[in-house]
């Protein structure tokens, strides 16, 4: 099934940013025109992915080229489900920051950066060949760097460049190994390449030596995107710095799309043959340090920011722990664990905003009485925060369900450490909840602000509200996105369909020429 | 010509390496943007070589020749170019925004501009807002 619409969903978002740019001076244009596209692409996302939910796979192939000649587009249950948690969170973080951001930040290029920083995410999300993965990520970094020091203070000055040197050296070894990749086989059709990584296997003639090592390689490209075990240093002064909707907006985007791309990319192509046998030990191993190193450092820190940073890097590994498994349900546990992650995680960083904003300080020994204070965020924190931990009814459970359940047989120890996670993190969140909400309010002296006059928070709180919403509507409705999750897992175990969608070869049926470039 | 290609590879990646592992951000930038060139001519080592076996170069496409290199790479190449060229800008920006509001850029002392006891930023001082 072809649809050429598929483009919209990077056009649109690129058209605004020109647009924003051109009404810079006026901040409410820019926020309808950025609702206007948020909007939009979320309703496009949500038919499409209504269209895709039976198996089929969309494929756009741009200005009419054939597969492995031209830019190939594809929309299937995986990249769906995940273009839709995405713009959800865009759009709640989005409305929260017209209350929070101070006016001349917003209005000094906040707007623009953000819809670039989607094109960027758009299109890895929908890409169809490795080359176009790599543009997509660097849009989005380049997007993310913008934002990071948005309002340029001394401390986001200082500690942004962590996070873009190792970016810029992550993207160098992208490229390096795209070009052996294509050195290999002639090709960066993802299609095309599992399709002759597959013909390869099977006929016994092997894979070119260099696969193993440009396997692992991407490995550490994609890990150092997407936080895990070794690669994770840049998290926790990054997201400490920046403004919180942008804090909130890279945690639900940013990391997902390294793990989107391990779930893309090694199912299909790079955990074939011989590379199978030094990716899987890998994966797993980085998954249960991500899980467990991330959540002792999360109980070990006593200022809200970093405890919700550093969790972010322990909710990776359970995505991770779902890819090492490498089976229909492990990959579909994962995708239903990335999707409930993006919202609630970002929910909670909105929260840690106006806890700050109430009163000057994220630091856990000096809050206190929050709830007595503000009750509407009292029990959206709560939510989220069992929604992370797992609680039955809420999102986290069923993630963690899933993922324990599939892990036990043949990696009972990785769910074992997942399980001991769950418990430290329910610590964590009770450690803030008891000291930041429930406790005696903080003597006089320690606050530094008044009272925030409700109206003026309004967007903040309607951010929040969605965000929560949405985190509990992943919950109630986790069967029918557990069952697109678990097409997306047989889709990415079994890639015929996608192969026959894309169609990579189909110049050469004819002929019947196959094989390497 | 192959050889030639991998020899300069090794060679830009080795400055590169040692460039990036200084404490200056300059060094680090001017390290990270010669790693970027290293990338680049190691793919143009993916399109083959234009020296044919006895010796004799190919011909180039305008001048009718049959048998051509892979240009695919080279387009490559052409979008990382662009790409790193924008980074490289957004990062000399960055460079000269720190330099003048912290009056360093060496990494020791920028790491010491964040007093761990300092609270986070807020977004916009309450008071500010209207």
């Amino acid at each position: 099934m072809s649809t050429d619409l598929l483009g919209l969903l990077v056009a649109i978002p690129l058209a605004t940013a020109i647009a924003s740019v051109a009404v810079v001076r006026h901040r409410h244009r820019q926020r309808v025109l950025g609702l206007v596209s948020l909007g939009s692409m979320l309703a496009l996302s949500l038919g499409w992915l209504l269209d895709v939910r039976d198996g089929d796979v969309l494929v756009s192939q741009m200005g009419g080229w054939p597969a492995p000649f031209g830019i190939t587009i594809v929309f299937d249950s995986l990249s769906g489900l995940l273009l839709c948690a995405g713009l959800v969170v865009a759009i709640g973080c989005y409305v929260h920051a017209f209350s929070v951001l101070d006016p001349e930040t917003e209005r000094r290029y906040f707007h623009p950066l953000v819809q670039l920083l989607l094109v960027g995410v758009n299109q890895c999300f929908l890409t169809g060949d490795l080359f176009n993965l790599f543009v997509g990520f660097e849009l989005m970094l380049m997007a993310s760097y913008g934002l990071l020091v948005l309002g340029h203070s001394r401390r986001q000055l200082g500690q942004a460049y962590k996070y873009l040197l190792l970016n810029l050296i992550a993207s160098t070894v992208f490229v390096v190994s795209a070009g052996l990749v294509y050195g290999m086989f002639g090709t960066l059709n993802l299609a095309d390449l599992a399709a002759i990584v597959d013909a390869r296997v099977v006929s016994g003639e092997g894979l070119p030596p260099g696969f193993v090592g440009v396997s692992v390689l991407l490995l550490f490209v994609f890990g150092a995107k997407g936080a895990f075990f070794p690669l994770w240093f840049w998290l926790p002064d990054t997201y400490h710095t920046c403004p919180i909707p942008v804090a909130a907006l890279f945690s639900g985007l940013l990391t997902k799309v390294g793990v989107y791309a391990v779930a893309r990319t090694y199912p299909l192509v790079f955990a074939a043959g011989d590379a199978r046998d030094v990716v899987t030990p890998l994966l797993l191993m980085s998954a249960a340090a991500t899980m467990l190193l991330g959540v002792l450092g999360a109980v070990s820190q006593d200022r809200v920011r970093r405890i919700l940073a550093v969790h972010v890097i322990s909710q990776v590994g359970y995505m991770v722990f779902g890819l090492s498994l490498m089976t229909t349900a492990g990959l579909a546990g994962a995708l239903y664990y990335m999707v409930q992650h993006m919202i609630v995680k970002s929910s909670l960083f909105l929260c840690c905003g106006v806890m700050e904003r109430h009163t000057g300080t994220d630091d856990l020994g000096r809050l206190g009485g929050l709830y007595r204070r503000d009750r509407f965020l009292g029990v959206a924190f709560f939510v989220a925060a069992m929604s992370l931990v797992g609680l039955p009814p809420l999102s986290g459970f069923f993630g963690k369900l899933i993922l324990v359940r599939e892990g036990w047989n043949d990696r009972w120890w990785l769910s074992l450490v997942a399980l001991v996670t769950g418990l430290l993190t329910l610590v964590s969140m009770l450690k803030v909840w008891s000291k930041g909400f429930w406790s005696a309010p903080a003597p006089a002296g320690e606050r530094t602000t008044d009272v925030l006059a409700v109206g003026s928070m309004r967007g903040a709180y309607t951010g929040i509200g969605l965000l929560v919403a949405a985190a509990v509507f992943v919950g109630l409705a986790a069967e029918p996105i557990y069952d697109i999750a678990l097409q997306a897992g047989e889709q990415l175990t079994d890639p015929t369909a996608y192969i026959e969608a894309v169609n990579p070869r189909a110049l050469f049926a004819a002929g019947g020429a196959g094989g390497g470039g | 010509m192959t050889t030639v290609l991998a020899v300069c590879v090794a060679v830009i990646v080795t400055v590169s390496v040692y460039l990036v592992t200084s404490r200056e951000l300059k060094s680090i930038a001017m390290g990270v943007f010669l790693l970027g060139h290293g990338a680049n001519l190691a793919i143009v080592a993916m399109s083959g070589s234009p020296v044919l076996p006895g010796g004799l170069l190919r011909q180039p496409p305008i001048l009718g020749g049959g048998d051509l290199v892979d240009p695919l790479p080279q387009a490559l190449i052409l979008t990382a170019i662009v790409i790193n060229f924008a980074v490289m800008g957004f990062l000399l920006t960055l460079l000269i925004l720190t330099a003048r509001r912290t009056s360093t850029l060496n990494v020791d002392e920028l790491a010491l501009e964040d007093p761990p006891s300092d609270g986070p930023v807020l977004d916009g001082e309450p008071g500010r807002r209207r």
